[in-house]
């Protein structure tokens, strides 16, 4: 009786340490995973419209590598504010600075012989960021497609954009 | 064309639209579209706070100096025997040293109340009567009451309604303001969300643009050849626009098409060219901002042949401090309207087809302030809650409307001043569209329902 009683504790016993070890063996099952990221053009965080002023100011500033005086400033002002179409309005601005002996340009040869530098440049001067690969080489394609491109024409495209209209 | 035929004429124009809608000639075509009834509008935004006892009451210094003098000093637009006494409204008389001594020749030899309809006693009916509340509720046909300077009207504006409902395009309407101030350059679209700047009417302010700002800053700007130099600019341009395409944000233009940019900028241009040979179409008599204003606007009207054009003046808000300069400009402004009509027969395309609007934004207090000028004559402002600001009157002459027809009076008041928009919607054939929008004030009609 006895050592019927001992046998079926031993087998109940090692039942038990077997389903421990089982249990010690089950497998883990990692899961790896990535944070959701939004990607957003380079220039999405430009949501605010420059006020005529900051444009203007900027805008000389770009194409003349100095500050402008206030009366010119305030002059500007209500030359842009007279006319209601602001692509309009700025087109004529920057045709009639862009016929101002003043003007500080870059030279054709300089964007030719260096056509990523040149478009670098002036990504960053009105822009105010890198471009995108992509747009490098739609901007270099662009340029080396056409002999007669000259830095005015880049320049006015730049100055007239949506983009340099927003900060 | 008499009274009844109108009517008449009117009535069965009405009929007709409810079983035969009118294609527009722009192709737009709705149950609501009836036949237009001028196909050129012209509207006098007149001219900085008009008593009528100056203006259609022809009372001169009567009723407001205290002196026993009378007569029409609007004599282009109202029929009537000017003053014959203490003539100061005029140009100045140099030899005899009296100002305002000579009057200004009429230029139109049949005033235009007989050529079309007055309505001489016209309600400003709401608000405050303020330039810009006063220009607002005419160019959108409700009253700004609870709105501040600095902010486009909250009603669409009617060259909204036109370029939404008619098909107008940008270079159709244009708003010639007499200068920056006053909010004038927000005049143009409202701030209503399913109007706005998609649908806006141009705005120039010619003084400011041919004056020394635009000297400065737009004179000799550069013509780009367009196959070799323009077309690359807009190619790249619109590389760079691709790339920036954030919801609503780009320069804030009013979608003229590539065709209109170009031509603006050439009618820039031209009109420089002309301010510097000296060889613009003033008014014979050009001397303050209103009459300059009036001579840009014709040849505005000369360049683009606008479906609407509104114009409005302001040296009579003079009258501040200087009676003597209020009569001389409230003389000029006629001098300038009558101009204006005389100048619309002259464009072959407008001549006959062209019908003229003109309405004072809001009248003047009855009882003067105590400023007095160098005649001695007491200055007169445009104050809250006097009665006499809200007296204005209507007159609008051309196609299909009745020469020499009064409509109301002194005692039997009859119109109001958010009328016009109403009026212009039914003149292109869109008045019942424009109503059913239901954004007019309630008080607005059609000034041809009136009659």
């Amino acid at each position: 009786m006895n050592m019927q009683t001992s046998g079926r504790t031993t087998i109940k016993l090692f039942g038990l340490i077997l389903m421990i070890l089982f249990a010690a063996c089950e497998k883990e099952y990692y899961v790896y995973d990535i944070n959701d990221v939004d990607i957003t053009p380079l220039n999405s965080y430009k949501d605010k419209p420059k006020t005529h002023s900051q444009y203007i100011s900027i805008l000389y500033a770009n194409m003349f590598q100095t500050a402008i005086g206030p009366n010119q400033m305030l002059q500007a002002l209500k030359a842009i504010e007279s006319i209601g179409d602001k692509q309009v309005a700025y087109d004529i601005l920057v045709s009639k600075y862009m016929n101002d002996p003043n003007v500080k340009l870059p030279s054709n040869e300089s964007m030719r012989s260096d056509p990523e530098g040149f478009i670098r440049d002036t990504y960053k001067r009105f822009l105010v960021r890198q471009p995108t690969e992509a747009e490098l080489q739609w901007m270099i394609n662009y340029i080396e497609s056409r002999p007669s491109l000259t830095t005015e024409l880049v320049y006015f495209s730049f100055a007239t954009s949506n983009e340099h209209a927003h900060y | 064309m008499k009274r009844r035929s109108f009517i008449k004429n009117s009535t069965l124009a009405s009929a007709g639209t409810i079983s035969m809608p009118y294609i527009l000639p722009s192709g737009i075509m709705g149950m609501t579209t009836t036949p237009p009834l001028s196909e050129y509008v012209v509207f006098v935004l007149f001219a900085g706070g008009v008593r009528q006892q100056e203006a259609v009451l022809q009372r001169y210094l009567a009723e407001g100096q205290n002196e026993n003098v009378e007569g029409n000093i609007m004599y282009n637009m109202l029929a009537g025997a000017p003053p014959d006494d203490k003539i100061a409204y005029g140009q100045d008389d140099t030899v005899n040293n009296i100002i305002g001594g000579i009057p200004i020749d009429p230029i139109l030899q049949t005033p235009l109340d007989q050529i079309g309809t007055l309505f001489p006693e016209v309600r400003f009916s709401k608000g405050g009567a303020g330039h810009f509340s006063g220009l607002s509720t005419g160019v959108s046909g409700n009253y700004s009451t609870t709105q501040g300077l600095k902010s486009r009207p909250a009603a669409p504006t009617i060259f909204e309604y036109l370029r939404r409902h008619a098909g107008f395009k940008a270079t159709d309407c244009w708003f010639v303001g007499v200068g920056i101030t006053g909010s004038r350059p927000l005049l143009n679209y409202s701030a209503n969300e399913a109007y706005g700047r998609m649908y806006g009417g141009n705005f120039i302010a010619p003084t400011v643009t041919f004056g020394s700002p635009g000297m400065q800053h737009f004179m000799n700007f550069k013509n780009y050849h367009p196959d070799t130099e323009w077309n690359k600019i807009l190619e790249m341009r619109e590389f760079l626009n691709q790339n920036f395409r954030n919801e609503g944000l780009e320069i804030s233009h009013l979608y003229n098409d590539l065709e209109e940019e170009d031509s603006i900028k050439e009618f820039v241009k031209k009109t420089f060219e002309k301010v510097n040979s000296g060889s613009l179409t003033l008014p014979p008599v050009n001397d303050n901002g209103d009459l300059k204003t009036i001579g840009y606007a014709v040849e505005l009207l000369n360049w683009f042949k606008p479906k609407l054009t509104v114009v409005d003046m302001s040296n009579i808000d003079v009258c501040h401090g200087n009676y003597t300069a209020y009569l001389k400009n409230l003389h000029r402004g006629d001098h300038g309207v009558g101009f204006l009509w005389r100048e619309i027969q002259r464009i072959p395309e407008m001549a006959g087809k062209t019908t003229l609007i003109v309405m004072p934004e809001h009248g003047r207090d009855l009882e003067p302030n105590p400023i007095m000028d160098d005649n001695d004559w007491f200055a007169y402002d445009h104050s809250g809650n006097n009665e006499n600001t809200r007296r204005i009157f209507s007159l609008m002459a051309g196609p299909n409307i009745d020469a020499g027809l009064r409509v109301g009076g002194v005692n039997n008041p009859i119109g109001d001043a958010s009328d016009i928009v109403p009026t212009i919607a039914e003149l292109f054939g869109i008045k019942d569209t424009v109503i059913n929008k239901g954004l007019l004030d309630p008080s607005s009609r059609s000034l041809f329902d009136r009659i």
